[in-house]
């Protein structure tokens, strides 16, 4: 079981949070024009890289925060966590 | 090549088995082929195995970074079936069925195929609704169904909790009878054998590192056992796709998950079907060992790791209590992981790709298993005339564009929810 | 019967309490302290099962964890246990055992004629045959097989045993009570760390429990229990015997299941059988130990074979001995311990080493006493079939190739050792690599990946002195870099006998002409011959090994037998062992009970159960429950003798024609807040939110970015900023990630807060054409006329002091309120409604009467809005909105969502007015068709219209919109049906929907 640094409530068992998925996917703007290329790519296609990964987190069980954190998909080290106005380089 | 038969076996017996020939070769890779297959896992080997079969074309190298046979095909829970509710999936899984039927004899390996009947419980009228529309599709598309009452599933299944001390009561079930389970490693090695038979060199631990491509081309892949350049290159990597997908600077609708699965240690005869639970997500058999073959959920976030934490197999065990309550005494012998290409819609891709002779299988999600034969089947197709058959036309890449989903299950993009 | 094989006065057991347990149905004694093994054995007994393929007779290899072999079917408190290891089950009164894996005896075992077909049965033999005809596997063959296999028996009955579950948290968790375990549990423990020491046995002390080494002034078992003492009185401590450390997971994450009942004969009131620990430990000192590994000879798996620290640890702690003949077969100075307990015990075994000279002070003392030892020796092959009787030994040449002349010699046991196989199950289930040893031929934990450290034996580390020092030190840095403390005790002198090298030798030749069965996996039965063969067939890889002959897969998971698997197949491959590498290290490291890693979840208890604040006045009248999700909701109330259809009917009627109140406390309940909720109403819904007046409601469409449906449901604005969300029963937990998702990741500069309140409200929906009437009695001082309290009106009020929230929000189709109030008043506001509308005729009613009533208005629920489906489907394209963009608009252009032809939800009547379509029932033109019979649509809703008296089902059709009025056919095969029906419109009652806004 995982052990995720909250950044609003410090470190917590995974069980009490729920995954969201690649950070890095940007939702376009509202009401701008996108062609349907960059929509698809927005709505169904993911790097899911074998390393580094930057994904989010909801704090589901606890502050329902999401939050950033980057991980390594092979060994699950988590590298940091941050507000998501934070950014991971 | 040696056929394998009860004769053979008691002739090559009283020669202390000393004569028996090798399964597969060792070759060295060739400096090209016409066809390369990355990837040694079942679907691979089964696309190698029907492009010298069916198509004639032998001039061709699998490749596999590690050992045969060691991904998924070597990992799952052998369950068969083609119980879906899309026509798309339906007839492409029956045609496997029809495959799984013969396959013993036709690669002269037991590979064990065992109808066993696969059941899902429904916990709910609405279920049994659900089921109903799933049902009567397959039976529209010519694929065995029975829906079966709560008396009619305690008969087949009686070790099921029937007592009123359940959270959600059987109310009865949908079963495919056709469906089964299968020797998983067999499948693989069954299919190596044949297909090195016929010519196909098996080079084992050769890892790609890049691919070549001239003018919107594919040339040739890069390994390490050196280059070797092919006029078509198919991909058959599962969980690994997204990794190859980024050396070819491909973007795809694919995550890789991962899925535990587990089994007990083995006893004595009390599971004769394929069950699932369905009021939660939990399968289980009795593999012919004697050993209760459980699986579930996935682990629920991005992963390449083929080991898992233990929550996830506590909450799948959970509903195998709830289901069969005298797993409580037994105990957990053997945990493994899979690691899962995780498409966006559920259902898979077999399709050519935007690069001149290079093709794509995967998108398995945690199905892969029973469609090794199809998905060799139509994947050696594809290859060798370059345009899909019809089977497998509705696994296209460009579905993600048209909104022609395939999602037999209704939960949209998030993959890691099960 | 007497104990023939017990000493007087030797061992840890308690002489004092004599048990009686049964065996096969024959009734033995044993004594507290005894395992069954040990007691077993004592009795004479040394046959306990059979082999899982060959069914050869099997008695006792280990004494422990790594037992391949003593697998029985437990009787205890009139429950059973199949697998249990007799090696690991504690002696208790009245314990029962029998025999596995046999019939119809472990003494006359049919299955045992495998064993004279073993030629034909090689490793993958299945796989070559059995495939004809092609329908006999799995008729004839299969079932074979399978009644041949598996061990025990499972249990029928529902396990009655109560297992928990605990969460800890410490600074050092140390898995092993050795002398590394308790070296470094005691320094870290004295500098201040949170430690828990954890021991697998019932005994704590590990190896010092049968070592003749001294610590300190004492031996070493002495020191032990000294060290256990003080451990177990300090309060940063937490000492656990029976408590195995089985898994290590990612985050530094252990498992442990503690045994706490197997050893009683019944399971204590208020106490668990066993308890599953889930430990997050800051730092581990893995000190688990090594496994001793047999040498390889000619049917070296007959019973009276066993381990050499085996045979020491059933003397020194049971006072049991394996054989009163004893040969002694080693490679090392270890056995020679064996050799001399037994010799000191009056027993002179004769000693067989393989190595030519070796030279030390154990050997010394050996000969010192008087013991045959012969070296360059080895067992060619046990003689005997149920019981070792003899022992083929002969010279070995220093090669290793060679063997010299033959020679039998009596004994009743061989005690093997062929060195020490380090336990780094844990260490490298937590992600370290592994590097092979060639000191000690075997594989030690390579660099650390998490926070962990291994120590003694299962380092490879073999020498007290060295342990203890390097351990006391690992307890004292690891604890000074959490605690800070630098409080660093001194390390004692031990002392032990120094030990010579061990020979780099595993297994004996086999002699010209003779094919003794040479057995690495005893299990499973996998002997050289199966690798040998698996090699040849160019199954090379080590995993391909393990799946082709079943290496190492049996109960014992390989202990004993992987290494010497892998050193034989380096030796036929000419590779070394490290480029053969091993197969992957997987928690569990011994079985665990499945009950226990469940605990508590299970029966009524396996997912949770949520009631509404009416529920138990439902209960009270009559009501028939159905699950929604985790809620339970009434189905219907059921009054005589009516069953689901009658009683929903009459529900139903009773809302159209009187006035009828239904429980939708379930519905989710969302507050939306903020100067920017009515922004972000209007991003998340189809439909426009900019201009909804306070006191209104509206229904919405909210969609997920690949613009299929997500959820709907109607919100209200409540105040200026102030919104009150409804969203169906399912779909309640989504939605609020959802909008929190937007509100925090997409659209952060939005101020808005979203809540649940689900729980908050009760609510109940007063649905009819009376409801007017009975609402205005409710609420005597509100104005509920049309012109008040229009359709998706919105009042606050107050029922009899209650405050009560008013949504004049309508499911059925009917003139209708919903009323809510706070949760704690639900069941208040209830029975007020009951009793103020018994004079308007008011009935509840149930899901089934809501599911006839919006069926028949044609209002989409979850049945179409099945995650397939966009609003052009559920004929809600009217709700979206074509001047704002909101999530998942950019979605619904594609080219799929706007065929001509698209999928749209249409009524469906058949032709006769009397047959139901089955739901699930699919809509073909011809239903006469080859297969696959092309489908046109489903159906996915079907009810008695009350209002029609006739069946009438919801559909989503291809092209619904253009098939009004044509006859197709709906069929269920699954139930026989073929039904001619009619297209309709989904609208079947009410079309112009008059009646809500009346």
């Amino acid at each position: 079981m995982l052990y995720i640094k909250c950044p609003y409530c410090g470190m917590r068992s995974q069980n009490e949070f729920a995954y969201g998925g690649d950070a890095n996917v940007k939702r376009p703007e509202l009401n701008e024009e996108v062609s349907d290329k960059i929509w698809d790519e927005f709505v169904y296609l993911r790097k899911s890289p074998r390393g580094k990964h930057i994904e989010l987190w909801h704090h589901i069980s606890g502050c329902r925060q999401w939050f950033k954190v980057q991980r390594d998909t092979t060994t699950h080290e988590i590298f940091r966590t941050a507000a998501i106005n934070e950014d991971i380089k | 090549m040696q056929k394998y038969s009860v004769f053979s076996l008691i002739k090559n017996a009283l020669k202390g088995h000393k004569d028996w020939e090798v399964a597969w070769k060792d070759p060295a890779p060739k400096s090209e082929y016409d066809v390369i297959i990355i990837g040694g896992g079942g679907h691979g080997l089964a696309t190698a195995y029907y492009l010298a079969k069916e198509h004639n074309i032998t001039n061709v190298a699998l490749v596999e970074k590690s050992w045969i046979g060691g991904g998924n095909v070597g990992r799952n829970t052998t369950i068969l079936r083609s119980n879906y509710m899309h026509d798309e999936n339906g007839l492409f899984y029956e045609k496997g069925m029809d495959l799984w039927r013969s396959m013993s004899q036709d690669l002269n390996f037991n590979v064990m195929y065992s109808p066993r009947g696969i059941i899902n419980l429904a916990h709910s009228d609405a279920q049994m609704n659900a089921y109903s529309r799933r049902g009567n599709s397959m039976r529209l598309n010519g694929i065995d169904a029975v829906l079966l009452g709560r008396e009619e599933v305690k008969k087949l299944v009686p070790m099921l909790d029937f007592s009123d001390n359940v959270r959600f009561p059987i109310f009865g079930g949908l079963m495919q009878p056709s469906g089964g389970t299968a020797r998983h490693d067999a499948v693989a090695w069954g299919y190596a054998r044949q297909a090195d038979s016929m010519g196909v060199d098996i080079i084992q631990h050769c890892e790609v590192s890049g691919f070549d491509i001239a003018n919107g081309k594919i040339k040739g892949i890069r390994t390490s056992k050196g280059n070797i350049k092919a006029k078509k290159v198919g991909l058959c990597v599962a969980g690994s796709t997204s990794v190859l997908a980024e050396m070819l600077n491909m973007t795809l609708p694919i995550e890789t998950h991962l899925l535990q699965a587990c089994v007990s240690e083995p006893i004595k005869p009390i599971l004769d079907h394929v069950v699932t639970f369905g009021a939660g997500h939990f399968y289980c058999s009795q593999s012919d060992k004697g050993e209760m073959v459980m699986g579930g959920d996935l682990d629920g976030y991005n992963s390449y790791a083929q080991r898992g934490n233990l929550p996830t197999l506590q909450h799948v065990l959970t509903e195998g209590i709830a289901m069969f309550p005298f797993l409580s005494k037994l105990k957990m012998l053997r945990t493994w992981g899979g690691i899962m290409d995780m498409s966006m819609d559920g259902s898979p891709i077999i399709d050519k790709t935007h690069i001149d002779g290079l093709y794509l299988n995967c998108g398995w999600c945690y199905g892969g298993f029973k469609a090794t034969p199809v998905s060799g089947w139509t994947f050696a197709h594809t290859i060798a005339q370059d345009r899909v058959h019809e089977l497998n036309a509705g696994f296209s890449l460009s579905r993600f564009n048209t909104g022609h989903l395939i999602d037999e299950k209704g939960l949209g993009t998030k993959t890691w929810i099960s | 019967m007497s104990q023939e094989y017990r000493l007087d006065k030797v061992g840890l057991v308690n002489r004092d309490k004599k048990i009686s347990f049964k065996f096969n149905g024959k009734k033995y004694f044993g004594y507290e302290g005894d395992t069954l093994a040990s007691a077993l054995i004592a009795n004479g007994v040394h046959l306990v099962g059979r082999s899982f393929k060959y069914h050869r007779p099997r008695g006792f290899f280990g004494a422990g964890v790594d037992e391949p072999y003593a697998i029985v079917q437990l009787y205890r408190n009139g429950e059973t246990d199949p697998n249990c290891r007799a090696t690991e089950q504690e002696l208790f009164e009245g314990l029962e055992a029998k025999s596995v894996n046999c019939w119809p005896s472990v003494n006359f075992d049919i299955g045992a004629i495998n064993n004279f077909l073993n030629i034909f049965l090689p490793a993958g033999f299945y796989y070559k045959t059995f495939m004809w005809p092609r329908s006999f596997w799995y008729r004839i063959y299969e079932p074979f097989i399978r009644k041949a296999a598996g061990f025990g028996s499972a249990s029928k009955k529902h396990d009655k045993e109560r297992y928990e579950h605990k969460y800890e948290y410490c600074d050092l968790l140390v898995t092993g009570s050795g002398p590394s375990g308790l070296a470094s549990a005691y320094s870290a423990a004295k500098n201040g760390a949170k430690v828990i020491l954890a021991e697998d046995k019932p005994r704590f002390g590990g190896s010092l429990l049968t070592s003749e080494a001294n610590i300190g002034n004492q031996s070493g078992k002495e020191w032990a229990e000294k060290i256990i003492s003080e451990l177990q009185e300090m309060p940063n401590v937490t000492v656990k015997n029976r408590s195995q450390v089985f898994g290590y997971y990612d985050h530094n994450m252990l498992v442990m299941s503690e045994r706490i009942s197997d050893h009683l004969p019944e399971t204590k009131k208020f106490t668990p059988k066993q308890r599953l620990w889930y430990i997050r430990a800051k730092e581990v000192a893995i000190s688990s130990g090594s496994i001793e590994r047999p040498i390889v000879f000619g049917n070296n798996d007959t019973p009276g074979v066993v381990l050499s620290s085996a045979a020491k640890e059933y003397l020194k702690v049971y006072g049991v001995l394996v054989g009163k003949k004893p040969l002694i077969f080693t490679n090392n100075d270890s056995a020679y311990e064996t050799a001399i307990e037994f010799k000191k015990n009056g027993i002179t075994p004769v000693v067989l080493d393989s190595r030519s000279n070796p030279d030390s002070e154990i050997i010394s003392e050996a000969v010192s006493m008087d013991i045959d030892i012969r070296f360059s020796h080895v067992v060619v092959a046990a003689k005997g079939y149920k019981k070792v009787k003899k022992a083929e030994i002969t010279k070995i040449s220093e090669d290793k190739n060679e063997l010299g002349k033959i020679e039998n010699i009596n004994c009743d046991c061989i005690c093997v050792s062929g060195f020490w196989t380090p336990t780094i199950h844990l260490s490298s289930q937590s992600g370290n690599k592994t590097k092979f040893d060639e000191k000690i031929d075997a594989f030690i934990p390579g660099k650390s990946k998490q926070n962990e450290t291994t120590l003694g034996s299962a380092n490879g580390v073999f020498n007290l002195e060295d342990t203890l020092k390097t351990s006391f030190e690992a307890g004292y840095e690891i604890s000074k870099k959490i605690t800070k403390n630098d409080n660093k005790i001194s390390i004692p002198q031990s002392y032990e006998k120094k030990q010579s090298k061990h020979d780099k030798f595993w297994c004996v030749p086999l002699p010209k002409n003779k094919k003794y069965k040479r057995f690495l996996d005893f299990q499973n039965d996998v002997s050289v011959t199966d690798i040998e063969l698996a090699l040849r067939e160019g199954y090379r890889s080590i995993e391909h090994v393990k799946r082709y002959t079943t290496l190492g897969m049996a109960t014992d998971q390989g202990k004993t037998s992987n290494l010497n698997g892998l050193q034989l197949v380096s030796s036929i491959e000419n590779k070394v062992v490290p480029s053969v590498g091993h197969t992957t290290f997987r928690p569990p490291y011994t079985p665990v009970c499945i009950g226990a890693i469940v605990g508590r979840e299970i029966g009524k208890h396996s997912k949770p159960t949520r009631k509404s604040p009416m529920h138990s006045w439902h209960e009270k009248n009559n009501a028939v429950f159905v699950d929604a999700g985790v809620w339970l909701r009434p189905r219907y109330y059921k009054r005589g003798n009516e069953n689901l259809f009658l009683a929903s009917k009459r529900e139903a009627e009773n809302v159209r024609k009187n006035v009828g109140v239904c429980d939708v406390t379930t519905l989710g309940k969302i507050d939306v807040k903020g100067p920017d909720a009515a922004e972000f109403l209007n991003r998340v819904y189809t439909n426009a939110w900019l201009k909804l007046p306070i006191g209104k409601a509206r229904y919405g469409v909210m969609l997920r970015e690949d613009g299929i449906v997500m959820d709907d449901g109607t919100t209200t604005r409540i105040s200026e900023n102030h919104y009150h969300m409804t969203t169906t029963t399912a779909q309640a937990a989504n939605v609020l990630s959802h909008l929190e998702y937007y509100l925090q990741v997409v659209w952060p500069k939005l101020n808005v807060n979203v809540v649940s309140t689900t729980e908050q409200w009760a609510g109940a929906a007063i649905a009819g054409p009376k409801s007017r009437l009975l609402m205005q009695k409710l609420f005597k001082d509100l104005d509920v006329s049309n012109e008040s309290l229009p359709f998706m009106g919105y009042v606050e009020s107050n029922l009899s002091g209650v405050p009560a929230r008013i949504f004049r929000i309508s499911f059925s189709g009917e003139l209708a309120y919903e009323v809510n109030v706070e949760s704690d008043n639900g069941n208040f506001m209830w029975e007020k409604i009951m009793e103020a509308g018994q004079e308007f005729q008011i009935q509840p009613y149930g899901t089934e009467a809501l599911s006839t009533l919006r069926i028949e208005m044609g209002h989409v629920a979850g049945s179409e809005l099945d995650g397939r489906t966009i609003p052009y489907d559920n004929g809600l394209d009217g709700l979206v909105s074509k001047k704002k963009d909101f999530i998942g608009k950019r979605s619904l252009i594609r080219k799929a969502f706007t065929a001509k032809d698209r999928q749209r939800v249409v009524g469906v009547v058949p032709l006769d007015k009397k047959t139901s379509i089955p739901e699930g029932s699919h809509l073909v033109k011809d239903a006469k068709a080859k297969l696959p019979n092309p489908k046109l649509g489903h159906i996915s809703a079907s009810c008695w219209s009350v209002e029609h008296n006739n069946p009438f089902s919801l559909a989503i059709l291809k092209d619904g919109k253009n098939m009004i009025g044509q006859k197709l056919f709906a069929m269920s095969p699954l139930k026989n049906k073929t039904i001619p029906v009619e297209i309709v419109s989904s609208h079947y009652v009410d079309p112009k929907g008059e009646r809500v806004r009346s």
